[in-house]
């Protein structure tokens, strides 16, 4: 029996499979001061793989294969482009920070190529063994990332907490999997959706999906379940940081978009109590926790707590009123300006770090006296963070509270009273950093001297800024791409 | 008639192995011993037409498994005289206890309804080939996807550990110098373009 391959609909998987099996051997035979070739290897493979991203989605339509486990769709090409754009990025903020340091090794590269192919991989996944696999593979080479500084015992301990508390996860999640499985007799999401609302034990499906959820929950850092999040991210490389903080994070809303929607749509009273107790409770802690933060890192890192409670808010009022196909398009659009935002702000970051080998707040007093536009740069990324017109992160802000208000119901407005004070407190971090740039003097240790930025460095900086800025004028751009991804 | 003759042996052989695995003194017999215990269950899984169980209990328990203890056992060394006296004293009334509530369970268990309204028991293994052959044909078509991205998977798991467990990421001349300082501190000495690194 031949499982009908479509090599059209697989081709950016295989680009970037054939780009890992070749980046790996021929890492091998570049001499170490010629390194940088393993880079543009990779480079040149993630471009590549946009390609046939572009005609698949020029074409149209849908594609199916192995009797609808994988999906090549609007949404999935939407998000595939995303993750390949976003791992560009992380490529330009790597090549430097990676290629000067004590730690070169050009597996990193590899690494990072294989976590993104599990994140194409999830986007077309429409069944629970492809989702697992995808987590997985997105998960075990960001493990090896995290402790990329072996002599650095910070580092150390980011790779042994997350590999833990994400090994711990995935044992929850597929256990969880396993009952959904016994419960519907079925794999795929599409089957999975038929058999849910029929089932006659109920509250063991609710034990079922919550588990699986629980999963997912350790991936996008949502409270209760953060507590590796600011020590990993401060632990890890920066580029790491940024890869994970965006482009994980990412993958595992993405897998909670297709198990909710595709799957248990029809028995929101599975998911939805959940996920609205996750949401709430990461906006506030990850917003309150990132006020007393005093290092750059780990105040993102908090952020990126709190952003990621913005994003379960539309999950969790999908259900209700009419808000089902605004949740998801909220869902996505958010992802999308989010990748921007925070991938622009650690890039920041990474390069103020060359000059002072520092990530504490204090030392960015007077940053906007010497290096104006860094200054400028930080203060787009850090207010359109915050949503604050007419940069991106207003929109995200925008469609999110639309699906709240779309949903109607008490329990949606409640969240949204709790999000919008949220948003406000949000604003007080980011004002600081702002602040402390702008008005602080220039603190002894650090040296005002202009400092060479590499050219991939300002190449990934300018990207996202490009992205912020056009995208909070225009936002009919990313508005067109959600709706798309929602059906048309 | 066979089928029961062989149960009550590989019974025998698992029952006894596994009791003096636990009263064993020297750690690579227990290990050897455990190996036993596992292959005669293997046997009892083919007795049940679960052939490719059997399969994956050799492969994985006797093959990967206890090679992994026998290889910790070979690192820390191995004393003939290995010293039994339990540090954690509570530790064999629990297990007691436990090895009491599991035996219990077990029997109240058997025969049992589950949650999905069959009992318990040997599922359907009627058309045509045997289980080896029907999770093949699974394998190889509707779960192919996975199962091409998990060899991916595995291979970079093999080039993560080897990334980890090397000792060093520097060029060769650098490691000489590590060594020659005779610790793990940062080495600015060898290179110039490292003073602007590995920061925050």
């Amino acid at each position: 029996m031949n499982p009908g391959w479509d090599f059209h609909a697989i081709a950016p998987e295989i680009i970037i499979s054939a780009t890992i099996i070749v980046v790996l051997i021929a890492d091998f035979f570049f001499q170490y001061r010629r390194r940088f070739q393993t880079s543009q290897l990779a480079t040149i493979g993630v471009l590549a793989a946009m390609v046939p991203v572009v005609t698949l989605a020029v074409n149209g339509g849908t594609r199916q294969m192995f009797g609808g486990a994988f999906v090549v769709d609007p949404y999935s090409l939407a998000l595939t482009g995303f993750f390949l754009a976003a791992a560009y990025v992380t490529l330009l903020l790597s090549v430097d920070y990676i290629g000067d340091g004590d730690y070169y090794q050009g597996e990193f590269y590899v690494l990072l190529l294989t976590s993104l192919l599990g994140m194409m991989v999830m986007t077309s996944a429409r069944d629970l063994i492809t989702i697992f696999v995808a987590l997985e593979t997105i998960s075990i080479p960001t493990f090896v990332l995290a402790g990329w500084r072996k002599h650095d015992p910070k580092s150390n301990e980011a790779a042994i907490k997350y590999y833990l508390i994400g090994v711990l996860s995935s044992a929850i999640m597929l256990y969880g999997m396993s009952l959904v499985f016994g419960l519907t007799g079925s794999t795929l999401l599409r089957d999975i959706a038929l058999a849910a609302p029929r089932t006659p034990h109920t509250s063991l499906l609710i034990v079922a999906v919550f588990l699986t959820l629980v999963g997912f929950a350790f991936k996008v850092s949502a409270v209760p379940f953060h507590f590796w999040v600011p020590d990993t991210y401060e632990g890890a490389p920066t580029p790491v940081t940024a890869f994970l903080s965006v482009s994980s994070k990412a993958g595992g809303f993405v897998a909670m978009l297709s198990i909710v929607f595709f799957g248990f749509f029809a028995v929101p009273d599975t998911w939805q109590p959940a996920l609205w107790v996750l949401a709430a409770a990461s906006m506030v802690l990850g917003n309150l926790a990132a006020l007393r933060q005093t290092n750059i890192v780990r105040m993102l890192a908090y952020s990126s707590i709190a952003q990621g409670g913005f994003i379960l808010v539309p999950f969790a009022v999908a259900a209700d009123g009419h808000a089902a196909r605004s949740s998801f398009e909220a869902v996505v659009i958010y992802l999308l300006i989010y990748g921007a935002m925070n991938l622009g702000a650690f890039a920041v970051v990474i390069a103020f770090a060359r000059r002072t080998r520092s990530a504490e707040i204090s030392t960015y007093g007077g940053l906007g006296s010497y290096a104006p536009s860094f200054a400028v740069l930080m203060t787009v990324f850090l207010l359109s963070l915050a949503g604050l017109p007419p940069l991106a992160g207003w929109f995200a802000k925008f469609v999110m509270f639309r699906s709240v208000l779309d949903a109607g119901t008490p329990g949606a407005t409640v969240l949204g009273v709790i999000a919008a004070v949220m948003s406000v407190v949000a604003f007080f971090y980011y004002l600081r950093v702002v602040r402390e740039m702008w008005f602080h003097p220039v603190p002894d240790s650090v040296n005002p001297e202009p400092v060479q930025i590499p050219l991939a460095l300002n190449a990934a900086i300018g990207i996202c800024a490009a992205i912020v800025l056009i995208v909070g004028i225009y936002p009919q751009v990313f508005a067109r791409i959600g709706e798309l991804a929602a059906g048309g | 008639m066979a089928e029961f003759v062989i149960f009550f042996i590989m019974a025998a052989v698992a029952l006894g192995a596994a009791i003096s695995m636990v009263l064993a003194r020297n750690p690579v017999h227990a290990a050897l011993l455990l190996v036993t215990v596992l292959v005669a269950i293997a046997v009892m899984f083919l007795l049940q037409d679960a052939q490719l169980l059997a399969a994956v209990q050799i492969i994985v328990y006797a093959g990967a498994i206890v090679i992994l203890f026998l290889f910790v056992i070979m690192l820390l060394g191995v004393d003939k005289s290995e010293s039994l006296h339990d540090p954690v004293r509570s530790q064999r009334p629990a297990a007691i206890v436990l090895g009491v509530v599991g035996l219990a369970e077990l029997l109240f268990l058997v025969g049992h309804h589950w949650a999905t309204g069959t009992s318990s028991g040997p599922g359907l293994n009627d058309g045509s080939g045997g289980n080896v052959e029907r999770v093949a044909r699974s394998l190889f078509t509707s779960y192919l996807w996975p199962f091409e991205v998990t060899a991916i998977l595995l291979v970079v798991a093999v080039v993560g550990g080897v990334v980890l467990a090397r000792r060093s990421g520097l060029p060769p001349q650098q490691e000489l110098e590590l060594e020659r300082d005779d610790d793990d501190t940062e080495p600015d000495a060898m290179t110039e373009s490292t003073s602007e690194v590995s920061a925050p």
